[in-house]
């Protein structure tokens, strides 16, 4: 049981990110928390996993949280890790180890589990969880989606009461994200106590008691599972909530590269791509994409996505192919000046110190049209702050502020809704729309169909 | 130290770390030619016996190119050449045998049995967390690296500039990485005062006793002489 009473918590001085909050959650019960990003959905999980308040530094904590017994402000991280299993957001950054065996047995040999006791743990979690083929592996070679798998597997396999994951779906494609599912259906069928904070909603459907609406620090509102699903559209909608149901994706196919190559836009024929000395990746790929169009690229994880952008934006040599750009074949380098990737971490690929800088830096000699761009993407109150400063999504439009400002024609965007509430999202797509339509050639790698389909034109699944 | 791999033979972190110090041993106090050739050919065994074949072949050729150049090549050369060149040569040739035992503990030996190689000889945890977490951090920080530099090139910043563009994105990169790795790590109990324990079980083989024995007769044989 879990038991979060009269609870109102504040990063430093800034005013506070939860208000009087009280939640009971029961044994064995599966509880989403939903609400707008930065509404307090984070800090309810760290309320539960004792991040907060033994993780956080200078917070201020009001009223009590008690977990499986435990009163979580006053016991040791190590004792609530017995209780409390935690599965983050970011796959990448979730591991100890350079190899899976040992990372799914770090919990239990931190618990000092006897090493015959342990072995049979061990087995049984990979025979419960499916995951054979993760077994005996380098960390560095597995996909995102695998990663967050073996995360969730190293907790499954300390066998916690509790278990709370923070966005876990931020990164994945829709396969893992089927087989979290999966798996959080099997903890429901154990008994084990689950707390979800999360923005992409869809594939939770029928596994939820009760979900939780937080808005702006308060618990707004409580729903069964049965209501929260039958919320009408333009409710969930104004409540800031993503689509509650899959979305089917019918976008037309890709153009296919034409017998004339001399079109106006983006033509790839017959490339290949892979990295030196292995297989190709992907070979003998074709595809047109034209201006004024936003091309969607999809397909699950490890299949090339990555080296195709990489290709494009002329940080990778091509194996064999052509990419021609308005009809002139285009060189590894003159792809560079061309083209630009705004990355899914944008902290990435801002380097100087002011929005103004960077531009500058951006536009070289044409600094005259700063300021307007700057407008366009709703950044000029902000040009002498620190990039650093800014909200993730003013990042993200920096970044393609600069792209535009150094005149270039190409813009990849690589999943920039990872991790988005229904709002950013849209904000996202209005901006990739208007970028299409001044003339730009956009193409976006995303997994998030209820994004593409509110932008994109065509799709190209690889 | 990477992934573990089913190899037939390996040794054991603690015999692997005993051979590491008796070659620094031998190299340092060693002077005879018959000594040091035995020394390296017991080493290209243990490779070749440890299923490192290729590496294995490779340290004898580049071992004997070393020697020919110092016997046939600098003698002939000018001067100028033979001087600079001697001290290296010869230097390359005393540190050849640590370099070996080094690169034989790295392919051989995971991280994983390395650590509880470590608990074993009771090196305490207050050193052991750093170890491991740092040896996990680099090629985290190594990949975040990459996409920073990728995305200077499509800034097109280039040379001095690119060196303290890179520091402001490096850093917020580390912080985080950091963090985010501690997170996880203190969920899932990583301060314990409970012993550790692991499924690996280390012990020490007919091969370790070998090494360690002939080891202290190549180290006892330099030092006397």
């Amino acid at each position: 049981m879990i038991r979060i009473e009269k609870v109102s918590f504040g990063y430093g001085e800034e005013k506070n990110t939860l208000h009087d909050f009280s939640l009971l959650i029961p044994s064995g019960k599966c509880i989403l928390l939903c609400g707008e990003s930065g509404c307090g959905k984070t800090t309810v999980t760290k309320l539960i996993n004792g991040l907060i308040p033994h993780f956080t530094e200078n917070s201020t904590l009001k009223g009590d949280v008690v977990v499986e017994g435990v009163r979580v402000p006053e016991a040791e991280l190590y004792v609530l890790a017995k209780h409390i299993g935690s599965v983050f957001q970011n796959p990448k950054s979730q591991f100890f180890n350079l190899d899976t065996d040992s990372e799914l047995a770090f919990g239990l040999e931190n618990e000092g589990m006897a090493p015959e006791l342990m072995k049979d743990r061990l087995a049984a979690t990979v025979e419960s969880l499916q995951i054979q083929k993760l077994m005996h592996r380098n960390i560095f070679s597995l996909s995102g989606g695998e990663k967050q798998t073996l995360a969730f597997a190293s907790v499954y396999a300390m066998n916690p009461a509790v278990f709370v994951l923070d966005e876990p779906t931020a990164n994945l494609d829709e396969a893992a994200i089927g087989r979290l599912r999966e798996q959080i259906a099997l903890l429901k069928q154990q008994g084990h106590t689950v707390v979800i904070g999360e923005h992409r909603l869809y594939f939770l459907a029928g596994l939820i008691d009760r979900a939780i609406y937080i808005k702006d620090g308060f618990l707004n509102q409580v729903f069964t599972g049965e209501e929260f699903w039958k919320l009408p559209d333009k409710v969930r909608a104004h409540m800031g909530l993503r689509s509650l149901v899959p979305t089917e994706l019918h976008l037309p196919e890709v153009r296919r590269a034409s017998d004339d190559l001399y079109v106006k836009g983006l033509v790839v024929e017959g490339l290949t791509c892979g990295y030196r000395k292995q297989p190709a990746v992907f070979d003998n790929l074709s595809f047109t994409a034209v201006p004024g169009e936003v091309l969607a690229i999809t397909g699950p994880n490890g299949t090339g996505k990555t080296t195709l952008t990489r290709t494009l934006c002329g940080l990778l040599k091509e194996q064999s192919g052509k990419i021609l750009l308005d009809g002139r074949l285009l060189s590894v380098k003159e792809r560079r000046r061309e083209s630009f990737l705004v990355m899914q971490d944008v902290n990435h690929q801002l380097f100087y110190d002011s929005v103004w800088n960077e531009c500058e830096q951006a536009a070289g000699t044409q600094d005259g049209a700063i300021e307007a761009v700057l407008q366009s993407f709703d950044l000029l109150s902000f040009k002498d702050r620190h990039p650093m400063a800014l909200s993730g999504g003013q990042k993200q439009r920096l970044a393609a502020a600069t792209a535009v400002l150094s005149g270039k024609r190409l813009l990849i965007f690589d999943e920039p809704t990872s991790g988005l509430d229904y709002r950013h999202m849209m904000e996202v797509s209005a901006m990739v729309r208007r970028m299409a339509a001044e003339g730009h050639i956009v193409l976006v790698v995303s997994h998030d169909k209820e994004f593409m389909r509110c932008t994109c034109d065509r799709v190209l699944r690889i | 130290m990477g992934a573990e791999k089913n190899r037939r033979v390996s040794m054991d972190p603690r015999s692997g770390l005993f051979l590491l110090i008796m070659a620094n041993v031998v190299a340092f106090t060693q002077d005879s030619l018959k000594m040091e050739l035995g020394w390296i050919g017991l080493l290209i065994l243990l490779f070749l016996l440890c299923g490192c074949i290729s590496a294995g072949i490779k340290y004898g050729l580049v071992f004997l190119a070393v020697l020919a150049i110092q016997w046939y090549v600098l003698p002939v050369s000018p001067k100028i050449i033979a001087t600079s060149f001697s001290i290296f040569a010869n230097y390359a040739r005393r540190m050849f045998p640590c370099l070996m035992v080094g690169h034989l503990m790295v392919k051989t030996i995971s991280l994983r049995r390395f650590i509880v190689g470590m608990r074993k000889l009771h090196v305490p945890q207050k050193l052991m967390i750093p170890i491991s977490v740092t040896l996990r951090y680099f090629p985290a920080i190594r990949e975040e690296a990459g996409h920073i530099r990728d995305a200077m090139r499509l800034r097109n910043i280039r040379g001095m500039e690119m060196m303290e563009a890179m520091i402001v994105p490096l850093m917020i990169s580390a912080s985080e990485t950091a963090e985010e790795l501690s997170a996880a790590a203190v969920t899932r109990g990583i301060e314990n005062p409970a012993p550790k324990t692991s499924v690996i079980r280390l012990h020490m083989g007919p091969l370790d006793w070998i090494c360690i024995v002939l080891s202290i007769a190549f180290a006892a044989a330099a030092v006397i002489m």
